[in-house]
């Protein structure tokens, strides 16, 4: 069921980001890990402020990173 | 991207990275540019490596080639993970680096023990136990 909270610490994005910039990259570690939580699981959308195609973009760029090692799959 | 055992990496650098340039060309293709990318602690362990070094190449080949190039790859006992990724074009920065890479002077530092942790875990201990000590002089001086 969907939560229609007004809690602002909800709804707080994380991030703003120009779709055109190209900062979601499998390399961007510091980036990517902004958007994980403690245990290594990725934001959901609500919390990252992405738009639909750049949380795609974060979510291919986090996968290829953990395949490489470069982020944990679990902490 | 393709990360390389530390092993053949201690033997010499730039065999490793000969050994991937042997497997891109095996399959038709034209290296751009390749060079060593980093030297890290992997983010869980694989094939009991806690360390391992990385290597960065753009290069073009036909795409009916990448399947068998990644079996390869995956077949390597040398070879730990790869992953090959389509690009529009090569970065300028990414040249840059690369050449500078093909200078006969260029060295990298011999890869660490696996045990050993990085040098900004170290670091930041460090700064830790400075900030102890630091705790430790206030209390002596409130004490006089």
């Amino acid at each position: 069921m969907y939560n229609s909270s007004n809690n602002k610490k909800e709804r707080a994005a994380i991030a703003t980001k120009n779709c055109d910039d190209p900062v979601i990259n499998y390399k961007n570690l510091d980036y990517l890990e902004k958007f994980l939580t403690p245990q290594g699981q990725i934001l959901s959308r609500r919390r990252t402020g992405f738009c639909t195609q750049c949380q795609k973009q974060l979510k291919k760029a986090i996968k290829n990173a953990r395949h490489l090692a470069l982020l944990p799959f679990v902490n | 991207m393709v990360l390389v055992s530390n092993q053949v990496v201690r033997e010499d650098w730039r065999k490793a990275k000969s050994l991937v340039a042997e497997m891109l060309t095996k399959h038709e293709g034209s290296i751009k540019t390749l060079r060593r990318y980093e030297e890290r602690r992997l983010a869980y362990p694989i094939k009991g490596n806690l360390r391992a070094t990385y290597y960065l190449t753009y290069f073009e080949m036909p795409g009916a080639n990448v399947p068998a190039l990644r079996r390869d790859m995956e077949l390597s006992e040398s070879v730990l993970r790869n992953l090959v990724l389509a690009v529009d074009a090569v970065p300028e920065e990414e040249i840059a680096q690369a050449a500078l890479e093909e200078d006969a002077d260029y060295t990298v530092p011999e890869p660490p023990a696996d045990d050993e942790p990085d040098v900004e875990e170290v670091s930041e201990t460090e700064d830790e136990d400075i900030e102890d000590e630091e705790e430790v002089l206030v209390g002596d001086g409130d004490d006089l």
